[in-house]
């Protein structure tokens, strides 16, 4: 069957010239700091809620407020123990909180990367979601996030962007609807103590 | 997919005038996604963006067999099984054999258009596996047992009323209830389907043939679940849907998002490189991967249409265009529908079957401005318009009746003689099928009534 798909493709392409590939387009790089603040207004901008936290300690620190108002945390295995949370573990098919390590994050679109080598159901059933990302994985476009995954890829990414909506229902928004209502990146400034 | 596109003058006519809340929730929902579309180029260069990705797009077409070897070796290399399906038939034996091999009793789907052009719930269901969508528009729509009425938007046609009443028959919510207990109600139903199914079924927006990558673009995360939670994944995907590099993903999966909802990305992107690997804790065992062709290489090998096969499916064409906005997707009787559905359904299932759709437009070419990859849209609903004439296909009175028509036009006489001849005419003689060339335009609409004196007359005696 594949052969024959290929040669009725190959009969129609008989003397069709070939357009040349062009080059990727590349947009303007960022500073750390612009990085930050287009990240920050546009994840928010798109439902998502974003800390920036000093430090591995500040992170800590910020993590047992954040956690009172949870009775329970799927935590990904990528999650450095430092960031676990005082909560009971539990399966993420239960969590309220699923709390997860970006491999990687953009700018442009206030996007998270994310890594089945984490898990995936932690990042996907919990109604929260925590994403710890450091900062030095924070690109400015989407392009040289790309390129710097490229090299070592998972058997999947997912890219979050915000929390789950949908307006199929008379066109309103609704949060929620399959994956996590609520999405907050906490950004890492500095990987130490 | 029962093709039923020859209907299309008597049902968009029903449809209007039986279904009136179609064209208002229509109308409604496209205004809105095409005016966050336009918000959403203005913010980039979408000229230069556009045309890089009609480049890349030719590209990969005019190099498809190159493509499509290199993407299948590089998906296999990860694991994946990969099929080839030249129709919708060989499509189905694949899923069945697939379903019989694993024992599949429970599947969930993803939204994807390809399942429905090439019948797979019907087959599923024939094999008495439970089959669950779950996207919430086609959770929706396969309650009430319909089509998708647009590419993006399924449940595009339905009212926040029409969905209350239903989930309240269904599933007991208030007739008043807000749409998020509505959605609440769906979620808790579909994530025990998550969690119980054998089997998702999807379909892929692009397909990069360097890293064999999958790739799906939504915002609920149930395409997500849907690839992730069963043990088995399936993806259908036309051979169209590749692309050359793992870097062309920056500007299509932001092209794609912009032009459909008006988003810079979809809230989820799933980039898939294959099965679970030996040091992860969750994710498919198995991805099949199954390219299909079902009339695209033919398409292909046509000199103007092939330009259709660069489609995003991101709907762009349907949210501008101001004739699908009156009767939403159904009355097209295809898969497709709206602007690429009249351009791309002729090619893929013939134009004796598909006949009245590349003259469901007015040609004001807004779909050709908002499309992401520049499809010459109106050029081909003129070029498939030529083409029924050419083979045929047009009503034996259209020619001579156009001819009378240039000749009313051109010559005084013959007009001043046959608007006379119209005025004579008795009362409502053009009101019911004396005259059978007007039999489908009196159907939907009011009876002709030719006024009793020429605009000619009404201006001598001064109006």
């Amino acid at each position: 069957m594949k052969e024959r798909i290929l040669s009725c493709v190959r009969r129609a392409l008989e003397h069709r010239p070939s357009p040349v590939l062009p080059d990727p387009l590349t947009l303007p790089s960022l500073s750390r700091e612009e990085a930050v603040a287009l990240f920050t207004e546009r994840l928010s901008g798109n439902g998502g809620e974003v800390v920036r936290l000093p430090d591995l300690k500040g992170s800590r620190e910020w993590l047992e407020g954040f956690a009172q108002s949870f009775s329970g945390a799927a935590v990904s295995r990528m999650v450095p123990p430092v960031l676990y949370p005082a909560l009971p573990a539990l399966p993420p098919e239960e969590a309220p909180l699923g709390i997860s390590w970006a491999i990687g994050a953009v700018a442009e679109t206030g996007t998270v990367l994310l890594s089945s080598r984490e898990g995936r159901r932690t990042q996907l059933l919990p109604p929260t979601h925590l994403v710890f990302v450091p900062e030095e994985t924070l690109y400015a476009t989407l392009l040289e996030a790309l390129q710097a995954l490229k090299g070592d890829l998972p058997s999947a990414i997912g890219l979050h962007s915000g929390p789950s909506k949908s307006a199929d229902i008379g066109q309103v928004m609704v949060r929620g609807v399959h994956g996590p209502g609520r999405l907050v990146a906490a950004l890492i400034a500095e990987l130490s103590d | 997919m029962r093709v039923r596109a020859n209907e299309y003058p008597k049902e968009s006519a029903r449809v209007i005038r039986e279904e009136p809340h179609v064209r208002e929730s229509v109308t409604g929902a496209t205004l809105n996604f095409d005016a966050k579309r336009r918000a959403a180029y203005a913010e980039v260069d979408s000229e230069q963006w556009r045309h890089f990705a009609e480049d890349v797009k030719n590209h990969v077409l005019m190099n498809l067999e190159h493509y499509l070897e290199q993407a299948a070796t590089a998906l296999e290399r990860s694991g994946v099984r990969v099929h080839w399906a030249e129709d919708a038939e060989a499509a189905q034996r694949i899923v069945a054999a697939l379903v019989r091999e694993k024992g599949v009793r429970r599947a969930v789907k993803a939204k994807t258009m390809i399942s429905e052009e090439l019948g797979i719930n019907p087959l599923l269901e024939g094999l008495g596996v439970n089959v669950l969508e779950t996207d919430l528009g086609e959770y929706i729509i396969q309650l009430l047992e319909q089509p998708p009425s647009h590419i993006v938007g399924p449940a595009i046609h339905l009212s926040l009323e029409q969905i209350r009443r239903l989930f309240h028959e269904r599933f007991g919510t208030p007739l008043d209830a807000a749409p998020d207990t509505l959605a609440a109600a769906a979620r808790k139903l579909l994530r025990q389907g998550f969690l119980e199914a054998d089997l998702g079924i999807s379909g892929a927006n692009f397909v990069v043939a360097e890293t064999g990558t999958l790739v799906l673009i939504e915002n609920e995360g149930n395409i997500r679940l849907s690839t992730s939670a069963p043990r088995l994944h399936l993806a259908l995907v036309g051979i169209e849907k590749l692309l050359p590099r793992f870097s062309d993903l920056s500007v299509f999966l932001s092209l794609t998002a912009r032009a459909a909802t008006g988003q810079r990305l979809g809230t989820f992107v799933s980039l898939i490189q294959g099965p679970r690997r030996p040091d992860e804790i969750d994710g498919p065992e198995e991805v099949h991967v199954v390219f299909v062709d079902n009339g695209r290489s033919s398409v292909l090998a046509d000199d103007e249409a092939w330009e259709t096969l660069r489609c995003v499916r991101c709907a762009a064409c349907l949210n501008a265009c101001p004739v699908y906005r009156q009767t939403g997707g159904h009355a097209y009787g295809y898969v497709y529908s709206g602007p690429i559905g009249a351009v791309l359904s002729p090619g893929l299932v013939g134009l004796e079957n598909t006949k009245p759709l590349p003259y469901a437009s007015s040609l004001c070419g807004a779909c050709f401005q908002a499309c992401p990859v520049r499809i010459p849209i109106p050029k081909l609903l003129l070029t498939w318009r030529h083409r029924a004439v050419e083979e045929g296909l047009t009503p034996r009175f259209e020619k001579a009746a156009i001819k009378g028509y240039a000749l009313a036009m051109t010559q005084p006489w013959a007009y001043r003689l046959a608007s006379k001849a119209l005025r004579l005419l008795p009362e409502k003689a053009l009101d019911n099928t004396v005259v059978p060339v007007l039999q489908a335009w009196v159907e939907g609409r009011a009876g002709l009534k030719p006024s009793s004196k020429s605009f000619r007359e009404l201006w001598e005696e001064g109006l």
